[in-house]
This record gives structure tokens, sequence and C-alpha cells, in this order.
């Protein structure tokens, strides 16, 4: 369990650098990758760091279904 | 210490307890609606939001995200230990835990001083009362964390503490990860 945490510590911290790389290029796609990017770290956050891949697959399709409505609505709007 | 297995597959046992579940899922609704009402704003305006916030350093941002996820990291690793039955890593683990919650709060002192005196403030413009609401808002509940962090710590020390309170404190600690994780891009380098 130890191991897995720090696996994805290892890359949460990736992708938190990517997205900061990322954000000075000019791209028109750019918005979505960098909003993907932090749905990736939320979701790993949450299934590794609080446990949730041992929860009910309510609580597993809440914070998928949250992560991917939020960047939904932000694209859309 | 007490200690009982907890089987989290259980829909009304997520790790952490219903309880803390239902107030998280309250906060992220919330900053979630903040997040897409101020997208919404920054449409309407788009050269506005994108020349405040070019006025941001998100190097500030990428700092505090990494402190926060090498908190919520260590805070994950001494739930860990407590889950083992080794309180004395677990203990030294969650002082690591609000060292870095604390070093997060000094980064945004050090934001907060710099954007202040050079005037943007709460009032300077809409994108800043955003960043300011969004920002501190967050700033509170990672300073009401640190605080149930302590009284866990202490709880602990005291074998008072059962390890269904630390992985609550741990969830809601978690929970301010959470929310800067979507905070961070939207502010820093979405506009």
């Amino acid at each position: 369990m130890k191991k897995s945490i720090t696996i994805s510590y290892i890359f949460l911290l990736l992708l938190t650098i990517i997205s900061g790389i990322i954000s000075g290029t000019i791209n028109k796609n750019i918005s979505f990758i960098i909003l993907l990017l932090s749905a990736l770290k939320f979701i790993g956050v949450s299934f590794y760091f609080m446990d949730l891949k041992k929860a009910h697959t309510f609580w597993k399709s809440i914070i998928i279904g949250y992560a991917i409505a939020l960047i939904i609505i932000v694209l859309m709007i | 210490m007490k200690q009982e297995p907890i089987n989290y597959s259980n829909i009304y046992y997520p790790p952490g307890g219903i309880l803390m579940w239902i107030i998280i899922s309250l906060e992220l609704i919330t900053f979630g609606m903040a997040i897409i009402a101020m997208v919404y704003s920054g449409k309407q305006e788009p050269d506005l939001f994108h020349q405040s916030r070019m006025l941001l350093n998100p190097i500030y941002g990428i700092i505090n995200t990494i402190l926060l996820l090498t908190s919520g990291f260590c805070m994950a690793i001494s739930v860990h230990y407590l889950r083992i039955n080794i309180p004395q890593k677990s203990k030294i683990l969650l002082l690591v835990t609000m060292l870095f919650g604390m070093l997060f709060l000094l980064v945004k002192t050090f934001e907060y001083n710099e954007k202040i005196s050079l005037g943007f403030d709460i009032n300077h413009n809409l994108f800043f009362t955003f960043y300011w609401l969004l920002t501190l808002f967050h700033v509170i509940h990672v300073i009401v964390g640190l605080v149930i962090l302590g009284s866990v710590y202490f709880g602990l020390r005291n074998k008072k503490t059962t390890i269904e309170d630390v992985e609550a404190s741990a969830s809601f600690w978690h929970m301010c990860d959470l929310i800067w994780l979507f905070i961070f891009p939207i502010i820093y380098l979405f506009f």
C-alpha cells in the first residue's frame, strides 16, 4: 500500500510540473489538456491518498462523475 | 487503541466515514459552482481575465500544489502506519503533514502580501474578486484542517483518538488538496 501511495505521489508531482510547463505553450487545446491533467490528479488523490479505491462503486462514481462534469461544463461555457 | 476492521466496500462506510463524505461532497459542489461562475465571467470579459491572470505568478501556484500534494502524501502514509499499528511513525508523519500545510500558508502569505502591495485587492477587478474569494475560502479550509490535525495529534499522544477519527481528519485534509487541484489551474493557468 505504501508503495502505491508513493508511486501515485511521484505521478502527481510529474503531472503538476507538466501542467506548469505546457500552460506557457500556445495551442488551441491547451485548456482541455490542463483540465484533463487536473482531473487525473483529482482522481489520483481521491483513489490513492483517500483510499477511495477500496470504497463502494457509488463513491468512486461520484468522484469520477464530478471531475468529468466539471471539465465538460467549463469547456462548454 | 481499539482497532476494528472496517469493510470500506460497504456503501455506508467510505474511508473517512459517510458524514465526512457528505461534507466533502457539499464542499466540492460549492467550490465547483464558484469555479463555473468564474469561468462564465471570464468568457464575458476574456481580455480582462487574461491580462489579470498574467499578473499572477504561476510559480507560487505550482509550489503550493507541490506542498499540498506532499502534505497529503505524508498524511496518507501516516494513516497507513496507524493501520499497521506503528503509531510512533504515524505521529511523526502527522507533524510533517502539518509542517507542509503551514508552508503552504506561508507561501500564500507572501503571495497575498505581494498582491496587496501592488494594489490587486478584492475590488481591483472581477478576476481578482474571484481570485481572493476562492483562494481565501480555500485558505480558511486549510487552517481548519490544521486545527483538526493538531487535535488528532494530541489525541494520538494521549491515546484518546481512534483510527476512525484519524481517517476522517485525513479525508478532510485531502479535501483541501482536491479543491486546490481545480482552483490552481483555473486561476493560474486557464485564462
